[in-house]
């Protein structure tokens, strides 16, 4: 008997997709998304939890809104679409996220090649999970998937073990 | 017919096993068999099987026969196949399993030049209900009317319209002139209730009366309705006309009909079922279906098998060149061969148990059979095939070949949207819009946004109203179908 490792659903020996999720089957995949085990994603967060105190970089000037990332102090500009999905590239893989998280570390930090994306709207951004295989979290909380949720400046959100804060350039608008 | 061997009739290879005579010999009876009013012609070809079978059945008489019979033409057969298996041998285990195995057929190359244009005998069978008033069959009538005058001398054509009744509008074979053929499809007028079953009889009957071995013989039915109480005769119907050679075809327009029972008359018969939901989609898939027929290669091939008692043929899957689930059941009927491209059939196996002490197991033996009308030197031809697996006591590491992989993902997808049907059916609503969910998220992943966003916005309409939208069933099921077509992957990698 096989058990699927997302949604617990049992399949004969010898089943390549799970028929209740979708979810390609241990031998069968390449290149899967990392599932991070507790005790390591405990310590991340743990130091992540430290870093968070650290002061929030000015933003570019020409940006509206911007990405920054918590864990290296790289900051990503939006610019130019009113849609973001957010991954991270992969071999073989046939569309690219609008943001590659791959140059970040995105796969040791659980990011799903389409993790995630944030609409930009008046009067909030909108954050939504695509069914990501670590989940997106939001301020803390775990955010249910293809849902979006309105995400505004400072909020901060989690893909897989990732921290991400939005920053919104408010002197440009 | 006459030239045609006894083998050939009952579709047997010549080295055939008395039980392999016996079970094409029983499939056709069922297929065949007359259980309401006989038309001329099936009565003679029924006859026939049933002569056809005393002689084989019988060694004495085979043996005379054998003896008679000149030598069969040893010819290259023109389709190679080619077998995938999802696991390099099986493997023993204490649990059933599941196996999957992946035909390939691709045509010889040489194969085209043998053969000329095959010319039609199809029938048009069309629903003049009063649903179809106005846009629909005035779109109907029109490309009924080009598609006359795109025809060739010697294709033969009929046409019927059908509500409670049947009526011929265009008899096969008539050669009235042009301009009053026209007329009669100009004033066709729309009214009354959707009987699928005459008129798909009567087209049948039309197909029958021209029915040659040399022509692509097929009926096309055109609805946008549901039929009621009459499936069972339709479904019967397909069975008598598959085994005669007759192909029907169906384009259900709106969202009214019943896509499940036309798929299954559609897969009986090798003919293809499509969804058409933009009234303007009418004439390109009616004109696209009767130029589909004309560049096949083959009639229906079939594939006899057996399979033994621990194995269930769980389910088989076209993948090209018309994605559709097939209808189980031996002979399973692959469809029409194309010209050009290739044909792929999934086949899904479950081993229940694997026998002691043996090294070798068969998941299914049999032979394909499939007729090249007007090729230059040979129309019949059967191929045995064979599943045979050796047995390994190891687990296996090895990942599937990438070809068997990428099918059962696309099948995945196909699936989980059957699965929210099934859940819809039951009143579930929770567990449709979870699957929904779950082929959404596979979609975007897959790049189809388009289609993701389309299956989303069906779950909110679902949340929100309890019930699909008006066709967002038959959208989601023909466009995760349509995903499975080998254009729409190349179309997405540029």
């Amino acid at each position: 008997m096989i058990v699927c490792p997302k949604c617990g659903n049992k399949e004969m020996p010898g089943t390549l997709f799970c028929s209740e999720c979708g979810t390609q089957f241990a031998s069968a995949s390449r290149d899967p998304t990392l599932t991070i085990p507790s005790s390591l994603a405990d310590q991340i967060h743990d130091r992540v939890a430290e870093e968070t105190g650290q002061d929030v970089p000015p933003t570019p000037e020409d940006a509206n809104l911007s990405l920054f990332l918590v864990d290296t102090g790289d900051v990503i500009p939006l610019e130019g679409l009113t849609e973001y999905t957010l991954g991270r590239s992969a071999e073989d893989q046939p569309i690219l996220p609008d943001i590659d998280l791959a140059p970040y570390n995105g796969y040791e930090f659980g990011v799903s090649r389409l993790h995630a994306s944030i609409k930009i709207t008046a009067p909030n951004a909108l954050l939504t999970d695509f069914g990501s295989a670590n989940g997106t979290e939001l301020n803390g909380q775990k955010i249910s998937p293809n849902q979006p949720y309105p995400i505004t400046h400072g909020d901060i959100f989690t893909l897989g073990k990732m921290k991400i804060q939005l920053l919104v350039n408010r002197s440009g608008s | 017919m006459e030239n045609q061997t006894l083998y050939e009739l009952l579709g047997l290879p010549r080295d055939a096993s008395l039980e392999e005579i016996r079970h094409a010999y029983r499939q056709l009876v069922l297929r065949l068999h007359p259980d309401r009013n006989v038309k001329e012609g099936e009565t003679e070809l029924f006859i026939d099987i049933q002569q056809a079978y005393e002689r084989l059945a019988d060694p004495v008489k085979k043996a005379e026969y054998d003896d008679r019979l000149p030598a069969d033409i040893d010819l290259e057969t023109p389709i190679n196949v080619r077998l995938y298996y999802s696991q390099p041998s099986l493997v023993r285990l204490a649990e059933p399993q599941v196996t999957y195995a992946l035909l390939e057929l691709h045509l010889h190359p040489d194969t085209g030049l043998l053969v000329s244009s095959v010319p039609l005998n199809v029938s048009l069978v069309v629903d003049c209900s009063t649903s179809m008033q106005g846009i629909r069959l005035d779109t109907v009538k029109l490309t009924a009317i080009d598609l006359i005058r795109q025809l060739q001398p010697n294709d033969i054509f009929s046409l019927v319209k059908f509500n409670d009744f049947a009526e011929l509008l265009i008899p096969a074979g008539s050669r009235s002139e042009i301009k009053s053929t026209e007329m009669k499809i100009q004033l066709l007028q729309a009214g009354g209730g959707t009987e699928i079953f005459k008129g798909l009889e009567m087209g049948f009957n039309q197909v029958n009366r021209s029915l040659s071995r040399d022509r692509v013989n097929h009926i096309i039915l055109i609805t946008d309705g549901r039929t009621y109480g009459d499936e069972e005769s339709c479904e019967g119907l397909a069975d008598r006309a598959s085994a005669m050679g007759i192909g029907i075809s169906a384009l259900g327009i709106g969202s009214q009909w019943n896509d499940n029972f036309l798929d299954r008359i559609a897969s009986k018969t090798g003919g293809i079922s499509k969804f058409v939901t933009d009234i303007s989609d009418i004439r390109n898939s009616l004109l696209g279906e009767i130029s589909r027929l004309g560049s096949n290669l083959t009639e229906q091939i079939n594939f006899n098998y057996q399979v033994p008692h621990e194995v269930e043929l769980r389910s088989a899957f076209r993948l090209q060149p018309d994605p559709s689930p097939l209808v189980l059941g031996s002979p399973l009927i692959f469809g029409y061969m194309p010209r050009f491209g290739a044909m792929k059939v999934l086949l899904e196996f479950v081993v229940k148990e694997i026998p002691a002490r043996v090294t070798d197991f068969s998941l299914a033996r049999g032979f394909m059979n499939y007729e090249i009308p007007r090729h230059k030197v040979k129309t019949h031809y059967v191929e045995r095939l064979l599943f045979d697996r050796t047995i390994s006591r190891d687990p296996i590491r090895e990942d599937p070949p990438v070809e068997i992989l990428n099918a059962v993902k696309l099948i995945a997808l196909y699936r989980m949207q059957e699965r929210a049907s099934e859940a819809m059916g039951k009143g579930d609503v929770t567990g449709a819009t979870r699957h929904m969910e779950n082929l959404a998220t596979h979609l975007l992943s897959k790049g189809e946004e388009e289609m993701a966003e389309s299956v989303m916005k069906e779950v909110a309409y679902i949340r929100r109203n309890q019930s699909y939208s008006e066709d967002g069933e038959k959208r989601i099921k023909y466009g995760t179908r349509a995903l499975l077509l080998p254009a729409k992957t190349k179309e997405k990698k540029t």
